[in-house]
C-alpha cells in the first residue's frame, strides 16, 4: 500500500507493547521507543492504540500511497509534507492515492511516528509486527524498510481533522536537557554511596553511538561496594562483572565503566550489573533525546513509576482527542 | 554461597530479580529453572514471563494485575515450597559441536579491537590461560573442551545459550571486555566470568574469545530440519560438547550447512541427575587439570 | 549561485573531506556524519568551489539543518 521511495535513516514497523513473552529465548520486546506518540497517532486514525505503525529515526522516509487513506504524524517534528505541502502534526490527515508523504530530518526530538488507518499488517513473528532490525526479526522481512518495498496496510476507516489536545502530548525538552526517572536496583547494592550520589548529580551526555539496542552515557567513573570487589571468580574480576542474570528492560547496564541504558532492542541477559532501571513511563524521553543532549536522573519509587505509566496509558485514548 | 532466602529486588516498574546464590552450580540453576516453570504453571495472576539464568530469576509482571510486594510474597512462598531439589532428574539432549580452537577469525576480531579500541588488550587465549594458572594455550584448549557444557538459560540475543561446564575441573574464569567489542563473528565461542557462550550472529560482545563453531544455533533461513519449526536450536537443559576440529573441517561443515545437507549430531536419550552429579563432583580432585 | 549544504541529521561529524578552495563535482562526498553507529555521507549538490567549511572532524552534538559547507 505504501511504496517506499526513500527509506530514511532507519525506519521500521513497530507496534505496542511489542513482542512480550520471549525474553527467555533472547528476544527483546522491540516496539516503539516513544509509545506515547505512536499510540496517540493510532487513536487519531481510528486504530487500536497498539496497532503497527512506522517509527522513523533522525531522517524520515518518503512514501507514496497506492490508495486513499488517512494518516497521522506524531513524535519528532520531521517536517512532514504531502506532495510538497506542509501538514500538521498531532492531527489526522487525508492521504490520497498517488500522493507522496515526505518526512525529512527531525528538527525537534529524534523519532517520528506515522500511523495509517487500518494499521500495518505485515506478518507477525511470535505475536508481534515489531522489528528487531539487527537480528532480522519482524518488520519487513526482518528489517527496517528499504527503498522499493511496499508496506502493507489493512483496510481502515479513519477521519481527517482529529487533533490531539496540546496538554495530552509528550513535551520535548527544549533546552537540550532531560530529567529521566529511575528506580533503584536491581543491583544498587553493588555501588557505594559516593557512587550513587555521583550518578544522581551528574549531567550525563548521550553518546551518538546510541541506538535501539543501547543508549551509551558519557560521564564520571562509578565506585563500588565491597560486594563488587570481593566475590567468587565465576562473576568475573572487574567490579561491574556479575554471574550472568536476566536484565530488566530499561536497565542502566554498567559495562565496565560505561553505563548503557538497555532500550527496546537491548539484550535480555548478561554479565554486567544494573544499579538502576529506567521505568516504562520515561522511555519516550529516551526515544526523543538527541546525541550530546544531557540526561539527569531522578529516583522515584516503584509505585510512583507505575502510577506515571498508568497516567500515560490513560492519555493514549480517545479522551485526548480535541 | 547459596542464600538461605532468595534476595528480591525491583527492576524498574515491571520487573523483579530474585537471586538464589552467588556461585555457579548445577543445583542453583536447577532451582532457577524449576521456580521459573512453577511460576508459570501456577498461573500467578500478573506474571507475564520468567527469565531464569545461572542462579537467578527475572520476572516480568503486569503492575495493573499484581503489586510488586504481592509478587515478592507469592514467589518467596513458591520458592519455599519447592524446597531443596531432592533427587531431581531432567531429560537432557547432548549436542556435539565441532569447533576450531585458536581460530583465525577470532584472532582477526581481537586484532581489530586492539587497533580501534584498546592496543593494550592481551590476546584472549593467552590472557585466560595465564589468569587461570595454565601451562599454555594448548592446555587451555584441552581444559575448555574437556567438559560437557550445561545450557542454563537462553538470553542476550535470540537463541544465545549461557553455558557452564559440568566438570568442575574445567571451570575457568575471565573478566569481560572493558569496554566491549563492537564486532564478534557468528559462531564465536567465548567466556565471561565462569560462563561460556556461543554468538549466534555477528555482533558486539564482551566475552573473551578463542574458538569458532560452524554449527548454526540460529537460522532465519531455516536451512536445516532442526530449524523447521523454530529459528533457534538450543534450550535450557541441553548439554554441548565442543569437539576440536580443523579449519578445513569447519569449511566443510559450513558448506553443508549452506546447502542444507549438514547432519547435526544430537542425542536425546539421557537424563541428568542432580544428586548423581553432586556425588560425582564431591569425589573429584578439582585441582587436577587435563 | 551559492549552494548551502545543510546537515541532514543531528549527530557527530566523523570526517570532513574538503577545505575552502577545493573544486568539487556534483555527487562528491563532502563530509560524513555519524549517528546510531551509522555513517551518513553528504554529497555536493552541484559542481563548484568550496567557499566555506563550518565543521571539523570529531565535532559532536551537531544539529540537523546547520549549514556545514558552502559551494560557489
Amino acid at each position: 500500500m505504501l511504496e517506499v521511495i526513500k527509506s530514511g535513516l532507519e525506519t521500521s514497523i513497530q507496534d505496542y507493547p511489542g513482542r512480550m513473552g520471549f525474553l527467555n529465548l533472547g528476544f527483546p520486546w522491540s516496539g516503539a521507543m516513544d509509545s506515547w506518540s505512536l499510540r496517540l497517532a493510532n487513536i487519531l486514525v481510528g486504530n487500536e492504540a497498539g496497532a503497527a505503525g512506522l517509527e522513523c529515526q533522525y531522517i524520515g522516509p518518503t512514501l507514496k500511497a497506492q490508495r486513499d487513506t488517512v494518516i497521522a504524524v506524531t513524535g519528532a517534528d520531521m517536517q512532514a509534507k504531502i506532495d510538497g505541502v506542509d501538514i500538521p502534526m498531532w492531527e489526522s490527515v487525508a492521504l490520497s492515492a498517488g500522493q507522496t508523504l515526505e518526512m525529512a530530518y527531525a528538527k525537534t526530538g529524534t523519532r517520528g511516528y506515522i500511523a495509517i488507518t487500518g494499521g500495518i499488517n505485515s506478518p507477525e513473528f511470535l505475536g508481534s509486527r515489531s522489528t528487531f532490525h539487527k537480528a532480522g526479526v519482524g518488520g519487513m522481512g526482518g528489517h527496517a524498510i528499504q527503498k522499493d518495498q511496499v508496506v502493507p496496510v489493512a483496510a481502515g476507516h479513519g477521519t481527517p481533522g482529529r487533533k490531539v489536545k496540546a496538554s495530552a502530548r509528550p513535551q520535548l525538552a527544549a533546552d537540550k536537557h532531560w530529567t529521566v526517572e529511575v528506580v533503584r536496583g536491581p543491583n544498587d547494592d553493588w555501588i557505594d554511596e559516593p557512587g550513587h550520589e555521583r550518578f544522581l548529580s551528574t549531567e550525563w551526555k548521550l553518546s551518538a553511538k546510541s541506538d535501539r539496542s543501547g543508549f551509551r552515557l558519557e560521564g564520571p567513573d562509578w565506585t563500588f561496594t565491597d560486594k563488587a570487589h570481593n566475590k567468587l571468580p565465576e562473576h568475573g574480576s572487574d567490579p561491574a562483572n556479575i554471574i550472568d542474570q536476566g536484565y530488566p528492560v530499561g536497565a542502566i547496564n554498567l559495562a565496565g565503566q560505561t553505563p548503557i541504558i538497555l532500550v527496546s532492542d537491548g539484550p535480555s541477559m548478561g554479565g554486567f550489573i544494573n544499579p538502576y532501571t529506567v521505568p516504562q513511563c520515561a522511555f519516550w524521553k529516551l526515544g526523543q533525546a538527541k546525541p550530546s543532549e544531557l540526561l539527569s536522573f531522578e529516583v522515584i519509587s516503584v509505585e510512583d513509576a507505575q502510577r506515571k505509566a498508568r497516567d500515560i496509558n490513560e492519555l493514549c485514548s480517545e479522551q485526548s482527542v480535541a | 554461597m547459596i542464600y538461605a532466602k532468595p534476595k528480591c529486588s525491583p527492576g524498574g516498574d515491571r520487573f523483579m530479580l530474585m537471586e538464589f546464590g552467588d556461585e555457579l552450580t548445577l543445583e542453583l540453576n536447577f532451582f532457577s529453572q524449576s521456580l521459573a516453570r512453577a511460576a508459570l504453571d501456577q498461573k500467578i495472576k500478573g506474571v507475564i514471563e520468567t527469565s531464569p539464568c545461572f542462579s537467578s530469576l527475572s520476572i516480568h509482571y503486569e503492575p495493573d494485575e499484581i503489586r510488586y510486594d504481592d509478587l515478592r510474597k507469592e514467589l518467596l512462598r513458591l520458592a519455599n515450597s519447592l524446597g531443596n531439589s531432592g533427587d531431581v532428574e531432567v531429560e537432557s539432549r547432548l549436542l556435539y559441536f565441532p569447533a576450531v580452537y585458536l581460530d583465525p577469525w577470532t584472532a582477526a576480531a581481537m586484532a581489530e579491537y586492539r587497533e580501534k579500541i584498546n592496543p593494550e588488550k592481551k590476546p584472549d587465549p593467552e590472557f585466560v590461560a595465564q589468569l587461570n594458572g595454565l601451562d599454555d594455550v594448548a592446555q587451555f584448549v584441552r581444559v575448555h573442551s574437556g567438559s560437557e557444557y550445561w545450557c542454563a538459560a537462553l538470553g542476550f540475543w535470540p537463541g544465545t545459550p549461557f553455558l557452564m561446564p559440568l566438570d568442575p575441573r574445567c571451570q575457568l574464569t575471565a573478566p569481560k571486555y572493558n569496554p566491549p567489542r563492537t564486532f564478534t563473528p557468528r559462531g564465536t565461542i567465548g567466556m565471561g566470568g565462569g560462563s561460556t557462550a556461543i554468538y549466534p550472529v555477528d555482533g558486539p560482545g564482551g566475552y573473551q574469545i578463542f574458538a569458532r563453531t560452524p554449527v548454526p544455533i540460529w537460522d532465519a533461513q531455516q536451512r536445516l530440519p532442526e530449524f523447521e519449526s523454530q529459528l533457534w536450536l538450543l534450550q535450557p537443559t541441553d548439554r554441548i560438547k565442543f569437539v576440536p576440529c580443523s579449519v578445513e573441517e569447519f569449511g566443510e561443515i559450513e558448506r553443508k550447512v549452506e546447502e542444507g545437507s549438514y547432519v547435526m549430531n544430537i542425542t536425546d536419550y539421557q537424563k541428568v541427575s542432580l544428586q548423581r552429579h553432586k556425588a560425582w563432583v564431591e569425589q573429584l580432585d578439582i585441582s587436577t587439570r587435563f | 549561485m551559492a549552494h548551502e549544504v545543510e546537515l541532514q541529521t543531528a549527530g557527530n561529524m566523523w570526517k570532513v573531506m574538503v577545505k575552502p578552495g577545493d573544486q568539487v563535482k556534483s555527487g562528491d562526498t563532502l563530509f560524513i556524519m555519524e549517528v546510531m553507529k551509522m555513517e551518513v555521507p553528504h554529497e555536493a549538490p552541484a559542481d563548484g568551489t568550496v567557499s566555506a567549511v563550518n565543521v571539523s572532524d570529531g565535532e559532536e552534538g551537531l544539529d540537523a539543518g546547520m549549514v556545514a559547507v558552502v559551494i560557489d
